[in-house]
């Protein structure tokens, strides 16, 4: 059963064989997994539940509901980035573009030797993406479907002949309602919410939300369930209703910031020093392109397409269309300049590029903040500041190939680009971070990396805590890098492989 | 509780959002209760930091354009806006950047904004609703579109 607090009468205590914490990319895969095995599941997830008929296409709405702090997650340092996180069941994959890219086989390897993480396969990983891409409904975007936004950008990346195409997506009959970000409206999005979760909870798992897990209970030297606090939906502040889960087995699944934080809190799992440590995030900027004749109605797959030329050197240019309220946030002016770029909203398309594999490190730090808020600090060095300057110039590049007029760009001194001229001093200028303005990222991964070597790591590759028997960390906190791509399916995958670890210690 | 006084906060909306043509003026007490209940919803720090640009933003006024905010004409705040948000350093364009976040956002959000620009949320709801997605396999899948993945 899916419960809200008010659906609980007063304090819940229970004891089970696997409490989840959270039931994101990591959370929902093991829940439903470990139930189908027949274990006894529960699953706190601070956020709310909604469904397709609570998704109104209404970004600011979906924000405040879905999001975490309204979508208002900042990194501290230069220059401050914008962190979306989801926090609803499902997690971020309910509120994410649905991109589903299997890790690229390069970072695997670096996995196997700078991380030692040889007794995972590719074989065994292709194994599972290809279970996982079946039962998530994996197919290439529908170009009819597409929007012509995307439609305009590959046309501009085929006439400067480079690699492109259209994005596998996690997405059933999609018709390109334009609102993946903000919950899918038809229900064509498989996202955790409408895939892993309903079958884990038709396999008996309870999924308690609006709880926030705030204490793992420890016995003996191990992992032994926890302790968390029901949720007000309005204030989002406790209700006074507590529970208590003892359990066999303890998943650690709240994402790669707030997994770090609760251990941090409580000085868990972290001989090696590195719970926190490690933060990589996918750090975009985009391009708005303007036309002179209008890109079609505003239907379309938000990120459908992808140009991947460059992604060898980190760079992957992905994206689409957004409504008027997030696209007048995408225009480097205020006032007139922006109110008259607007009034040509019809006639415009946004693209992003994606440092996918960035140089920089952030870490989430051991800082109290009122309402369970971390504080993650992250500062973009050098070259992934040429990264995110390449990928701005390469997609100026393909939106004049594909006939624009202007492009509009977030760094500051080149915020129009009007032609080649313009391109090449922004080519040539020197960048430093603090000039993107209003730079957003993506994906918090590697804050309880996993690796052979307890010194440098924080589980094992099978997803136990090397210090605290019967936890199990399976986020996107355990990814030792980025997967060089967009990394809902291989948190899934990780997820998959976990569950079986978990069985196999449950069933012994 | 209020962030900044209604005049203030008027000022600011009309600053930024910046009389588009042939849409609708703000509405004040609308989007400000949206930026309220945004906040609300948020970080308080962001609520604390819009608070602060705008102060930061009168000061500015009157520095680089040597009188109050209120006084400049509705040319010279546009001027001043894109003027420190064009500015090479990172905190002095946030003063202007932040404040746009809620104040644009709460203004193209509305739906007799959002309409005449070509999103109408609640048509391709409607639309969205006549489409239900199950998870049933008994579909067979459109041509050409295979399970091929990777590359």
């Amino acid at each position: 059963m899916i419960l809200g607090p008010t659906d609980v009468k007063g304090d819940v205590s229970r004891s089970v064989d696997v409490v989840v914490i959270g039931s994101g990319a990591g959370g929902g895969p093991i829940a439903k997994e470990l139930a189908g095995e027949g274990h006894s599941v529960v699953v706190l997830e601070e956020g709310g539940h909604f469904t397709r008929e609570d998704f109104n296409l209404d970004p600011a709405d979906s924000y405040m509901k879905m999001y975490r702090d309204a979508g208002q997650t900042i990194t501290l340092g230069v220059p401050f980035i914008l962190l979306p996180m989801g926090k609803t069941v499902g997690g971020t994959t309910t509120v994410n573009s649905g991109t589903a890219l299997r890790m690229q086989r390069p970072v695997l390897k670096k996995w196997q030797l700078t991380h030692g993480l040889t007794e995972i396969g590719e074989d065994e990983l292709n194994l599972i993406y290809g279970h996982l891409e079946e039962y998530l409904f994996v197919k290439r975007a529908d170009p009819e479907v597409a929007g012509k936004v995307a439609t305009t950008f590959l046309s501009g990346a085929e006439k400067l002949g480079l690699s492109c195409g259209w994005l596998p997506r996690n997405a059933k009959e999609c018709e390109g309602f334009g609102a993946c970000a903000f919950g899918c409206p038809s229900g064509s999005k498989q996202s955790v919410d409408v895939s892993f979760i309903p079958d884990a909870v038709k396999a008996g798992a309870d999924i308690y939300t609006r709880c926030r897990a705030e204490e793992l209970r420890v016995s003996s030297g191990r992992a032994a369930g926890v302790r968390g606090r029901f949720l007000d939906p309005a204030t989002g502040r406790p209700n006074g209703k507590r529970i208590e889960i003892e359990a066999r087995v303890t998943v650690l699944a709240a994402g790669a910031v707030f997994t770090p934080y609760l251990l941090l809190r409580q000085g868990l799992a972290n001989s090696s020093g590195q719970v926190g440590n490690n933060l990589q995030i996918h750090p975009a900027t985009q391009t708005v392109a303007l036309f002179d004749e209008p890109l079609g109605p505003p239907k379309g797959i938000p990120q459908c397409c992808y140009v991947d030329e460059f992604k060898g050197e980190g760079i992957m240019l992905e994206g689409g269309t957004v409504p008027p309220e997030i696209h007048a946030l995408a225009l480097p002016f205020a006032g007139r300049r922006n109110a008259r770029l607007m009034a040509s909203y019809p006639n415009m398309g946004i693209f992003g590029g994606m440092v996918s594999e960035s140089d920089s490190h952030g870490r989430v730090l051991d800082l109290r903040r009122p309402g369970n808020r971390p504080a993650m600090l992250y500062n973009l060095r050098g070259r992934d500041v040429e990264k995110a300057r390449a990928a701005t110039v390469l997609m100026a590049e393909i939106w004049f190939a594909a006939g624009a007029k202007r492009v509009f760009t977030p760094f500051a001194g080149h915020y129009e680009i009007t032609g080649p001229r313009d391109l090449r001093r922004l080519e040539r200028s020197r960048v430093r971070a603090g000039d993107i303005l209003g730079m957003s990222a993506y994906h918090p991964l590697g804050t309880c990396r996993m690796g052979s070597d307890p010194k440098w790591s924080v589980v094992k590759h099978t997803c136990e805590s090397w210090d605290l028997e019967d936890l199990y960390i399976c986020d996107g906190s355990v990814l030792p890098s980025s997967p060089g791509v967009n990394p809902q399916l291989t948190i899934m995958a990780m997820a998959m492989r976990c569950a079986g670890f978990i069985d196999e210690r449950l069933s012994a | 509780m209020r962030l900044l006084s209604g005049r203030h906060l008027r000022e600011l909306m009309e600053a930024y959002v910046g009389e588009p043509e042939g849409l609708p003026p703000i509405d004040l007490e609308g989007q400000s209760a949206f930026i309220e209940e945004y906040f609300a919803a948020g970080a308080p720090e962001l609520k604390m930091l819009f608070a602060v640009c705008g102060i930061a933003l009168r000061a500015l006024s009157i520095f680089l354009k040597g009188k109050p905010f209120s006084r400049l004409t509705s040319h010279e705040k546009d001027e001043l806006l894109n003027r420190v948000m064009s500015s090479r350093n990172p905190l002095l364009r946030g003063v202007a950047v932040l404040p746009g976040l809620p104040l644009l956002m709460s203004y193209y959000r509305r739906p007799e904004v959002a309409v005449p620009l070509g999103f109408d949320a609640k048509a391709l709801k409607e639309e969205s609703n006549l489409r239900v997605v199950t998870r049933d396999r008994s579909l067979p899948p459109k041509a050409g579109q295979g399970g091929e993945v990777g590359k």
